[in-house]
């Protein structure tokens, strides 16, 4: 029963991965989405969003199967809609069409469905639905010759690659999957009638959603890599290949491309970022203004706006304008006017983390230290674990002063650890995790010189991402171990520095001794940003079970909803 | 724009509504039935499930006029209800014409029991009526929203037995119902003579058996 449902826009990031455009030539890549890095607009010639009811489509960084990002698909049953992604490219009416994509689930027993579909939208016959795939009590079915027929049953939190080769013309397909750590194919099928068994059943359009039918799916799945087109090498295109699986230090490099050299503003990773979450989403929804909001996310203008909000829901919605704003500000160089933006939206919204580190940045760019220092104090527990921190302390760093004189500057604060480093209060400044309650502590303890110990507190660690970021990752390791040596002399846990060891020697492509490093950092703790580049330093050694065991590690409180 | 996904139900039973009729007041017959009366079906949907057991007690009270109201009603909730079907079903070879075909529409959208296929199927292959025949089908074509795809297996079997309807309208309107549901006919064409429509039908068999097989 068709329904006609209003189109919600969301934050969405496209891009062709440079493993993926190396492959392929671009002229006959129809479609293509890996969730990363830059903004597309929704419409009718790229995808809408339908997230109507209870349901969500949004980014996230909880699992990719690349990059950093995938797209979460989020079903509620019995809230009398489902969420959709829906892509659209130029009618395909004869010939071959090639759909490569990668797939997880975390509920295998809740039904979602994903088709290929032509002008006559998602029904059986010619012109409608031509490839549909559907879970149904924890199996894989592909719905062809008008009937479901299982593939194989479903792992919760594994990826599976999927390549379709579909013969428009002929009406069948070919379907090839594989598991995630597996090199062989599970399912390698060829000849498949389309799901309507019709030759010649034109395609447009593919949709990613949950339940279709009785409203009772509470499926949340993830997609990634998203590739449809006419080269048959879209079906070639490698499940793992390396190269092709983002790192934390690929968000550390596309963030020094960005920035050269100056501070700008931090991208957002999900609304939660700007304060936005559940409770909101509904309120806005209600009020009518969420388009709005996904508009101004995404750095839209917004051309007009329903003026019977609710006092919350406008406050969000000033609060991510302002940030909006301040953000185009910063990127102009205009740092004074950017810092204003930011301190109002934190104001107004303050579970937006991202407020908080973009003025921060805004004040380095403004040579603000001594505010540098005490804000990013204040902030450094929300951050600490997040793989946009180092960048953005490498940022700040290098506005100390340009590049050459950074290094100058920090070397003598950087370089000597403080004599009286045997204060409790130094000791877990320097050891610990910072925040604002310790800050405050330091303020009390030291009323006179407190902004020069938060100082050398931070230097060090600015000093070492600096070295970093000009590439001398050999002198930054050796300052790590320095100061790691140092630290441990001095009776101060020195976990932080092991840490940097790693990441040090990680960008050496020295991935053993980072191992090394990693595992002596984590010292039977579950520090959540080490077990990531632990799982990432697997990846790269080869070792894909250790890097699944280290990665579903982080995702363990996905299992738990 | 259209979401489009040929979706095979209303069934709208959001949570607020769940969580309204558990503590609102009881709902009154007059007001429900005047809100049917009206036509006011999306004011019908927000008082919840609740309502179900408010519009059968209605149904069972009410003249033909009214009944037909409330059977289309339910078609429009799409809610499943055994009471519900319970009341339908009796007036399922009604001579009543606006009455017949609001309930054999409503049957399928509130219940999925194979009692609701096997007389759908049965009026559309023996009722004197043709509208009603034809109707019976539109039902079993449009309305089955709740049927799995097991359930579908009767459904299918006696459309496929219908295609050897000696009535050529029930042949044309089962393969109409056959298509919808599939997409395909199978080449059958219900006028060709009786050995050019077997070989069709024997396709459809052929394809009901692997049906059943992947269950």
């Amino acid at each position: 029963m068709a329904r006609r449902v209003q189109i919600q826009l969301v934050i969405l990031f496209f891009l062709l991965t440079p493993g993926l455009q190396g492959q392929l030539d671009p002229s006959n890549v129809l479609v293509s989405y890996s969730f990363d890095d830059q903004e597309l607009a929704t419409g009718p010639d790229t995808f809408a969003v339908f997230q109507k009811a209870r349901g969500s489509v949004q980014m996230t960084t909880l699992v990719r199967f690349s990059g950093y990002r995938s797209l979460e698909i989020r079903d509620v049953a019995d809230d009398g809609d489902f969420p959709e992604l829906q892509g659209y490219f130029k009618l395909r009416s004869s010939g071959k069409l090639y759909l490569h994509f990668a797939l997880m689930t975390a509920s295998p027993f809740d039904e979602l469905n994903i088709a290929l579909a032509g002008p006559e939208w998602f029904s059986l016959k010619k012109n409608g639905i031509g490839f549909w795939l559907k879970t149904r009590e924890g199996n894989l079915y592909q719905y062809s010759d008008s009937m479901p027929k299982k593939l194989l049953p479903m792992d919760a939190f594994v990826w599976y690659g999927l390549d379709v080769a579909y013969n428009i013309s002929a009406g069948t397909y070919g379907l090839t999957i594989y598991k995630e750590g597996q090199e062989k194919p599970l399912v390698t099928l060829q000849q498949q009638a389309n799901a309507p068994n019709q030759p010649g059943s034109a395609i447009d359009k593919f949709s990613f959603i949950g339940d279709t039918a009785e409203d009772k799916s509470n499926v949340t799945y993830y997609v990634d890599d998203v590739v449809v087109g006419t080269d048959e090498q879209i079906a070639q295109l490698p499940f793992v290949a390396p190269g092709r699986r983002k790192l934390f230090v690929d968000y550390w490099n596309e963030s020094q491309r960005d920035s050269r050299g100056k501070p700008v503003p931090l991208d957002i990773v999900d609304l939660s970022d700007l304060g936005v979450g559940l409770k909101e989403v509904e309120a806005l929804k209600t009020d009518g203004v969420w388009e709005s909001l996904l508009q101004m996310a995404a750095g839209q203008t917004v051309q007009s706006m329903s003026s019977h909000a609710s006092s919350d829901s406008s406050r969000v919605l000033q609060a991510v304008s302002l940030w909006s704003n301040g953000c185009e500000a910063l990127r102009r160089g205009e740092a004074a006017a950017a810092l204003g933006n930011f301190e109002k939206a934190e104001s107004l919204l303050p579970a937006g983390k991202i407020y908080g580190m973009n003025a921060v940045l805004s004040l380095a760019a403004l040579g603000r230290w001594q505010d540098v220092d005490s804000r990013l104090s204040a902030i450094y527990a929300e951050w600490q674990n997040d793989l946009r921190f180092p960048a953005a302390l490498a940022m700040i760093g290098l506005a100390r002063q340009d590049l050459e004189l950074a290094e100058q500057w920090l070397r003598p604060h950087a370089e000597p650890v403080p004599d009286e480093i045997g204060l409790e209060l130094i000791r877990r400044l320097r050891g610990g995790p910072l925040s604002a309650s310790l800050l405050d502590e330091v303020r009390r303890q030291f009323p006179e010189s407190w902004q020069d110990v938060v100082r050398d507190a931070w230097v060090a660690e600015q000093y070492f991402f600096v070295l970093l970021w000009k590439g001398q990752a050999a002198e930054g390791q050796q300052f790590a171990r320095r100061m790691a040596n140092r630290y441990q002399s001095l009776g101060i846990p020195n976990s932080k520095w092991m840490e940097r060891m790693g990441d040090a020697a990680f960008f050496q492509s020295n991935f053993t001794e980072a191992l090394d490093h990693y595992e002596s950092s984590l010292s039977g703790t579950n520090n959540p940003g080490i077990l990531v580049k632990l799982s990432d330093v697997h990846f790269r050694l080869g070792d894909l079970e250790k890097e699944r065991h280290y990665r579903e590690k982080v995702y363990g409180s996905l299992r738990q909803k | 724009m259209i979401h489009n996904w040929n979706r095979l139900t209303v069934a709208f039973l959001a949570a607020a509504c769940l969580c309204l009729s558990a503590y609102a007041a009881p709902i009154e017959p007059k007001t429900v039935g005047a809100l049917i009366a009206q036509g006011k079906t999306a004011e019908v949907k927000a008082l919840g499930p609740g309502v179900l057991p408010v519009m059968v007690r209605l149904y069972e009270s009410s003249d033909e006029a009214q009944r037909t109201r409330i059977a289309e009603t339910f078609c429009q909730l799409g809610w499943k209800s055994p009471e519900a079907k319970r009341v339908l079903m009796k007036d399922v070879h009604t001579n009543n014409q606006y009455l017949r075909l609001q309930v054999q529409w409503a049957l399928g959208r509130v219940s999925n029991d194979t009692d609701v296929v096997d007389v759908l199927l049965e009026n559309m292959g023996n009722d004197a009526n043709p509208l009603f025949r034809d109707k019976a089908a539109c039902a079993l074509a449009y309305d089955q929203i709740h049927l799995s795809e097991k359930q579908k297996v009767r459904l299918y079997e006696g459309l496929i037995h219908a295609l050897s309807d000696p009535k050529l309208d029930v042949r044309r309107i089962a393969l109409q119902a056959l298509s919808i549901h599939t997409g395909q006919t199978k080449g059958f064409n219900p006028e060709a003579q009786v050995a050019v429509r077997e070989n069709s039908i024997q396709q459809w068999k052929r394809w009901l058996e692997e049906y059943k097989s992947n269950l």
